[in-house]
């Protein structure tokens, strides 16, 4: 993820999802919602990813509704 | 009458006949109940991404469509009595239309089985 280092200077953290202009994350879109998961199955806060809060609250959403339908995980621990 | 989006994964074993005959019994009572069937959307047999009654893939049906409210609470009794329904959701469809539609796991998933690009199939 996308972790800024001291040395980096001050670089602003931006929303990719802004970025691309993501009206509406959709829930069906397990792919994209991968890259807001950590390899764990958490959802990456805000202040690591720099998501909006507009952005971050439908990906929140969206994550939670995937994992009901087993897109995503809860969690990894069973394939330990 | 409300717009929703309900999947439904069934267990992996049904067949394809079996599998229309389940698509029937959520049809039917939409349009017995006034509603509308927009879409019927088969994802096919999927990689499921963690264990659900033992099954590691499930067979997933989307369906679009305009409901009245009190039909969604007897479709969640009825799948929940409904042993080949592994998993169910139904969500009121977001109102600003078209979105770009993705089926999941499109190419993604570093090889998810031999699943002949999703089938979907419009009725």
């Amino acid at each position: 993820m996308a972790r800024e280092g001291e040395s980096r200077s001050f670089r602003r953290k931006f929303c990719k999802l802004c970025l691309d202009k993501v009206e509406r994350i959709d829930y069906k879109d397990d792919r994209r919602l991968a890259r807001f998961i950590t390899d764990r199955g958490k959802i990456v806060p805000r202040r690591i990813s720099g998501t909006c809060a507009r952005h971050q609250s439908q990906i929140t959403e969206a994550v939670k509704r995937a994992r009901i339908l087993a897109l995503l995980p809860f969690t990894t621990d069973q394939y330990r | 009458m409300k717009l929703y989006e309900t999947t439904i994964i069934y267990d992996p074993s049904l067949e394809e006949t079996r599998i229309n005959e389940e698509i029937d019994k959520v049809t039917q009572p939409i349009t017995a109940a006034g509603g509308e069937v927009i879409d019927v959307q088969r994802w096919g047999k999927k990689k499921l991404a963690y264990i659900i009654r033992k099954r590691r893939d499930g067979t997933y049906v989307h369906v679009k469509h305009k409901s009245p409210p009190t039909l969604i609470a007897e479709m969640d009794r009825r799948f929940r009595l409904n042993e080949s329904v592994l998993r169910h959701l139904s969500i009121i469809a977001p109102k600003d239309e078209p979105l770009p539609e993705v089926l999941p796991g499109e190419g993604g998933e570093p090889d998810a089985m031999a699943t002949p690009a999703p089938a979907v199939v419009e009725d």
